[in-house]
């Protein structure tokens, strides 16, 4: 059972591969390192063979290509997402497949991007043209995400994504975002610093390349709208190997609030370091990093109190922490913001299969775009509610303010998501 | 404001202390064996992990992990000296440039390819405690790995100055071929000062590691500061190397506070330049000792 979606995406490949290096050696001098090749060949090809089907009655499957980043820099995640869906594919099957297709099962193929943009490129159109995919979903990081988004548009495959750039819905048609947008969490973050303190003074420090940036700058722009005063507005190089001048600096700006919009490592040292310092400071870390379960893992209960934003948390409804229970079972952590969005995205992605009846990339694109679910697995994210508008962006999505409460992520904010009361730190 | 700079001054003379650790290995190996060794902030990550297992499996507290870091790391100094760095003694730059830099290459990807790229932290009772003095607060860890990183600066400066092997090193530093026919084995006086030199990072390491993520990439925070303070402290030179890297310390703090977050290493580069433009050989005056 588990081996339909082991993620094998070319059996003949793995066979020819054992055939040549049967072949490759002298049959009449073995050594033990042909021996060695000659059993592993022939374990993968078994392997393989085993992961089609032998039933001659069964349909089609319908490929879906995943692709993630499984090694490089961001591995830890990456993984977590292919978990997850595996995780998806196996519960849209037990529950009978595709129905309009006679039942057919969703066949995932897995493809590692590697935390790398050139082989994001290679790969997605490897997984499209290679296995004939009905849909794709990826990749994590934004920067990767768009390069599978170009390629995809070009190839005529739809892509649903939880990556929150809003470069995804420019210009594109085959494209699909579930989830709130980049431009959106900024305005959560400000609405969440009015939670602790009606006039917040609101300290922004942020790390000086592309991500850090842009992501300050429509906290800064959108500040005055929200009632939230900045007092200090600070890049930094990241990779520093002392947070303690730049928590100086915050301190001396008497901000009661801050904002840090950081890579994981800088993070922990900010995080550390305010404690040292004894300053007494609420803090949102924003998204990404912030929000998985590694960074509770690695600062400990100091996180706790800690404020975040997602596109996703797991006690959204009680599907969201149905599927949760089941990925903590399997995997002793949390189902996290990106992975649990996958969960969700794989259901949409069945829903429009089930009404396109067909595994043609172009009807299932039209069948996405025709999405309008506000119940089941395909509807839990913040607001529980799926249409996607022209441009591919869900017309209800909105992220979800959450808080790190005891080694656990609880939505607070806004108050129509919110799960848990803020707690007071 | 006032506080503000004494708060910075503080801050940047305990990181200072961490710099000193790095570099001053890095000048050893330089004014002993004559190479620059590319990989020395690769050995303070190898420290690092070294340290993170020992606390994460057996509960180790880092500072008592030093006591497992240090010859573990000086081993590997000795063996990397006599295995690798004594192949290419006497090649010229080139090949002691690339053997080192791809040394720094292979620890890095070994350590990304073992131990994934996660950051992995050790919490400590005083991992997070301050001593508070009035408005100024110094963190206890960074007091700690700062004080040690000065004791072991003072029994490497005793030892390079009181002990035989430690005047046979400063010999080899002044002048090998002399020092050879004084009947000093350099090989034997090289092995050893690569081993003290790795033994200083492996402490970095160890030190480090209760305020301070360990990631494969972890070392390269720590080397380029070292590099800067190296040259500013005269190639060669151990107490040059702790000044420097003290001064450094305080200089980025100092930038970070008063020019921007992300201009800290300007000041540091600044200080650097006008050292070479007015005193080429460094603070020190290109004495080596």
């Amino acid at each position: 059972m588990k081996k339909t979606f082991a993620g094998i995406a070319d059996p003949q490949s793995a066979a020819i591969e054992a055939g040549q290096s049967a072949a490759a050696s002298d049959p009449k001098r073995f050594s033990r390192r042909d021996i060695l090749t000659r059993s592993a060949g022939g374990v993968v090809a078994a392997t393989a063979f085993g992961a089609t089907p032998l039933r001659g009655y069964a349909a089609e499957p319908v490929n879906i290509g995943g692709l993630y980043p499984v090694t490089g820099s961001m591995a830890q995640i990456g993984q977590g997402c292919v978990n997850a869906a595996k995780l998806a594919v196996q519960m849209v099957n037990d529950a009978g497949g595709i129905k309009s297709l006679g039942g057919a099962k969703l066949n995932l193929i897995i493809s590692d991007i590697q935390s790398d943009t050139t082989v994001t490129r290679t790969e997605t159109d490897r997984v499209i043209n290679g296995s004939k995919v009905s849909a794709i979903h990826g990749c994590y990081a934004s920067a990767l995400t768009l390069i599978a988004s170009e390629v995809a548009e070009r190839a005529k495959v739809p892509l649903i994504t939880g990556s929150s750039s809003d470069q995804l819905n420019v210009n594109r048609r085959y494209t699909f975002t579930p989830f709130a947008r980049a431009s959106q969490f900024a305005q959560a973050q400000l609405q969440m610093a009015r939670l602790v303190n009606e006039k917040p003074k609101v300290a922004v420090i942020f790390e000086n390349t592309a991500f850090g940036t842009s992501t300050s700058n429509g906290l800064r722009e959108k500040a005055p709208g929200e009632g939230v005063e900045i007092v200090l507005f600070e890049p930094y190089s990241a990779g520093f190997a002392d947070a303690s001048p730049l928590i100086n600096k915050v301190k001396a700006s008497g901000a009661d609030m801050l904002f840090s919009v950081s890579y994981l490592n800088d993070l922990i040292l900010i995080v550390r370091t305010i404690k040292q310092v004894g300053l007494k400071i609420g803090m949102n870390g924003g998204s990404g990093g912030f929000v998985i379960p590694d960074f509770y893992k690695t600062v400990g209960s100091l996180a706790d109190g800690l404020q975040g934003v997602a596109h996703w948390n797991h006690d959204s409804d009680a599907d969201a922490q149905k599927v949760n229970a089941v990925y903590q079972k399997m995997y002793g952590e949390f189902l996290f913001e990106y992975a649990g969005g996958l969960v969700a995205q794989t259901f949409m992605l069945a829903d429009a299969l089930e009404r396109a009846a067909s595994t043609d990339p172009q009807k299932v694109r039209n069948a996405l775009a025709q999405l309008d679910v506000s119940s089941g697995y395909a509807a839990m994210c913040p607001g529980g509610k799926v249409k996607f508008g022209p441009d591919g962006k869900n017309i209800y999505g909105h992220p979800v303010g959450v808080q790190w409460q005891n080694g656990d992520l609880a939505s607070v904010f806004p108050k129509e998501d919110a799960r848990a009361p803020l707690m007071k730190t | 404001m006032l506080e503000t700079l004494a708060q910075a001054v503080i801050n940047g003379l305990l990181i200072g202390g961490i710099y000193a650790l790095v570099s001053i290995g890095v000048t050893l190996i330089f004014g002993v064996v004559k190479i620059v060794n590319f990989a020395q902030g690769e050995f303070v990550m190898i420290g690092m992990y070294i340290t993170f297992f020992l606390a994460n499996r057996f509960g180790i507290d880092p500072l008592v992990s030093l006591a497992v870091s240090i010859p573990v790391l000086f081993v590997i100094g000795m063996l990397v000296q006599h295995f690798l760095i004594r192949r290419v003694l006497g090649l010229g730059d080139m090949p002691q440039i690339f053997l080192t830099f791809a040394l720094s290459l292979l620890l890095m990807n070994v350590a990304l390819l073992l131990f994934t790229a996660n950051y992995r932290t050790v919490h400590t009772a005083y991992s997070d405690e301050s001593i508070h003095l009035g408005a100024l607060y110094v963190p206890v860890a960074k007091l700690i790995a700062f004080a040690l990183a000065m004791a072991f600066s003072g029994i490497l400066w005793l030892f390079l100055h009181l002990t035989d092997l430690g005047k046979a090193m400063r010999a080899a530093a002044q002048n090998p071929d002399v020092a050879m026919l004084m009947g000093i084995n350099p090989h034997r006086v090289f092995a050893v000062a690569f081993g003290a030199a790795l033994a200083l990072a492996g402490a970095a390491g160890s030190l480090l590691m209760p305020f301070y993520p360990a990631s494969p990439m972890a070392g390269q925070v720590f080397v380029l500061m070292a590099f800067v303070a190296v040259v500013l402290g005269t190639l060669g030179n151990v107490t040059g190397a702790l000044v420097a890297s003290l001064m450094m310390g305080i200089a980025e703090s100092l930038g970070i506070q008063f020019v921007g977050a992300d201009s800290g290493l300007i000041v540091v580069f600044l200080m650097l330049l006008l050292t070479l433009a007015f005193r080429p050989s460094g603070l020190a005056g290109g004495r080596a000792r």
